[in-house]
């Protein structure tokens, strides 16, 4: 077999990092990562003290063989989409760590603390709609 | 049987042995240039447990003068009579520069402890020598040599800046990169004979490849200045692995990168055509997190991707050069030479290349009045002779390249570009000249667009 590429490796200790030391209220399926590496599924709960308490959010990171030179797609998936102004319905996420302001020194764990503290700061559950009426 | 087996026994012994000998030439004799300041050179078989003491004994008489009075300079640092040749860093065919006293009251006062020059220059801090002596095999500088085509570790060399003599001896040790680099950091002194600077003059530093026998004065490669020793064990901001030699890139929080990942950034920006023309730099990038003053100032590093991918970078730097001083490319397939002609000139002739006229406004053939619409198909039935429609249809060369273009691009609204969109939102950055804009509405990007169709 091929050795694993840059890509590949770095995915593998972001993994077992992230297991090791997750944020808290984010737990992975480790499982499911080892079947398809570019492809995971994160679990996040909405934080104590926060409009999301109690709530259980889905996240998926896609990976590029680009990764970490270029950003993971991340979106909310599943069921429970939060409301939040900066969170589409269908999922999308509006963080600019995500797009203009991607750099290959942050990594799954400080999106996964980005997005936590997304939520956290929420005043006011909004959905995006305010905007499309511009 | 028994005979086979001795013979091929035999061989492969000998083979080893050559082997052996070839990878570690310091156990015979070392050929060494010995160079005078009275203009003769010398060939010489030293043996590498000699001590420099051994060596004036040998080069005295022929400079007509007692061993005491000569001198013997080596990479700046005059040796001292106590020092073995091995440990000098010698390669084969090295040159050593003998020089006679006019004074031996100069040499009290010049005498000093010598320390040879074979230490890593490190910017800012300086790596003890203790440290120095632990790391003695891994302390290297990296250069690019074009004699073997390959990053190569190198060796640092001095001359002097005026006549080019490595007759030299330099005052005080480089202590950065910068010393090495900037012309007139480093002050010495001259043994040359007829050098016109002798008693002050200014040191010139430059690199030679360690790993091939020295091809004579020319015989220099470019420092690679970038790669250092891992000697800190700092893991690689992309893989998080600890490798020995690592890119550092210049940003203040000087980020590094192994350079498996160096290239794999170096290629994957480059295929995005996202190097930028700096003025003073050239085509280059930045360091992956994109910190200001990053960008590579020695375009050499670039020689670390494959020969293709390095072809790829000279073509583009090339063609962006060609655009950002107004120039045209040459739109026939296979062609694009690049054509700088006056501003106003809108009939472009490919003078230096396929030979094709054509429109600098709508890149087609040329014509008189007004562009027409991009899509210009030879129509088929302004031919003459008879054919079948369908067969000429089918019998155009490239024909599917361009279709499959036409079908999956967008031209980009500002520079018209040919753009596919493989995926993500239909927000598009142009490649080529930055504008923001619309997959659907093909023009600017707008908040409408990311309220009706951002995600398509």
């Amino acid at each position: 077999m091929a050795s694993p590429s840059p890509s590949e490796r770095r995915l593998q200790k972001e993994l077992s990092s992230l297991m090791k030391d997750p944020p808290p209220g984010v737990s992975v399926d480790a499982n499911a990562v080892y079947q398809h590496l570019n492809l995971w599924n994160v679990h996040m709960k909405g934080a104590d003290g926060t409009l999301y308490q109690g709530e259980d959010f889905q996240l998926q990171f896609r990976f590029s063989s680009k990764y970490p030179f270029d950003s993971p797609e991340v979106t909310f998936v599943g069921d429970n989409i939060p409301i939040h102004p900066h969170v589409y319905s269908n999922g999308h996420i509006c963080l600019s760590i995500l797009t203009d302001d991607w750099s290959p020194a942050l990594s799954v764990q400080s999106v996964c603390l980005s997005i936590i503290s997304m939520l956290s700061s929420c005043k006011e559950k909004a959905s995006t709609l305010s905007i499309e009426k511009h | 049987m028994a005979d086979i087996f001795n013979f091929i026994f035999g061989v492969v012994r000998n083979i080893f042995r050559m082997f052996s000998s070839s990878r570690n030439p310091l156990n015979n004799s070392l050929n060494i240039f010995i160079k005078c300041n009275t203009g003769n050179t010398l060939t010489v078989g030293l043996d590498p447990k000699w001590d420099i003491k051994d060596v004036k004994n040998i080069i005295a008489p022929k400079l007509g003068a007692n061993p005491d009075e000569v001198k013997i300079i080596f990479a700046g640092k005059e040796l001292d009579d106590s020092i073995i040749i091995e440990d000098c860093d010698l390669g084969e065919q090295s040159t050593l520069h003998a020089v006679k006293l006019k004074d031996l009251s100069i040499r009290a006062t010049k005498q000093k402890k010598c320390s040879l020059l074979r230490e890593t220059v490190e910017d800012e801090d300086e790596i003890t020598l203790l440290q120095e002596k632990n790391n003695r095999d891994k302390s290297h500088f990296y250069v690019y040599c074009s004699v073997c085509a390959a990053m190569k570790i190198g060796k640092l060399r001095i001359r002097c800046s005026k006549c080019k003599s490595g007759a030299f001896t330099v005052d005080t040790d480089p202590k950065s990169w910068n010393d090495v680099l900037k012309p007139n950091k480093i002050s010495g002194h001259c043994e040359q004979n007829d050098c016109p600077d002798g008693v002050f003059g200014w040191a010139q530093f430059y690199f030679r490849c360690a790993e091939h026998i020295c091809q004579g004065e020319n015989d220099i490669a470019v420092p690679l200045y970038l790669l250092k020793n891992n000697l800190r064990k700092i893991p690689c901001l992309a893989c998080t692995e600890i490798k020995d030699i690592v890119f550092v890139f210049t940003c203040r929080e000087a980020h590094v990168t192994c350079l498996e990942c160096f290239r794999v950034y170096a290629v994957l920006r480059l295929r995005e055509r996202q190097f930028v023309l700096d003025d003073s730099f050239g085509y280059t990038i930045s360091c992956p997190v994109g910190c200001e003053n990053s960008l590579i100032d020695e375009c050499h590093h670039f020689k670390l991707l494959t020969k293709e991918q390095y072809e790829m970078y000279q073509k583009f730097a090339t063609e962006e050069y060609i655009l950002k001083a107004g120039g045209v490319l040459c739109p026939q397939p296979g062609c694009g030479e690049g054509i700088i002609v006056d501003l106003k000139c809108d009939k472009i002739v490919c003078v230096n290349g396929c030979g094709y006229v054509f429109c600098r406004k709508c890149l087609q053939g040329y014509h008189i009045g007004e562009c027409n619409s991009v899509d210009n198909n030879i129509s088929i039935d302004n031919i003459q002779h008879v054919t079948d429609p369908a067969k000429a249809l089918q019998a155009r060369w490239d024909e599917a390249t361009n279709v499959a273009i036409r079908v999956t691009t967008k031209p980009c609204p500002k520079c018209r570009t040919a753009t596919e969109r493989s995926g993500g939102c239909m927000h598009m950055i142009c490649t080529r000249c930055s504008f923001h804009w619309c997959w659907v509405c093909q023009i600017e990007w707008s908040r409408d667009c990311m309220g009706t169709h951002w995600f398509g």
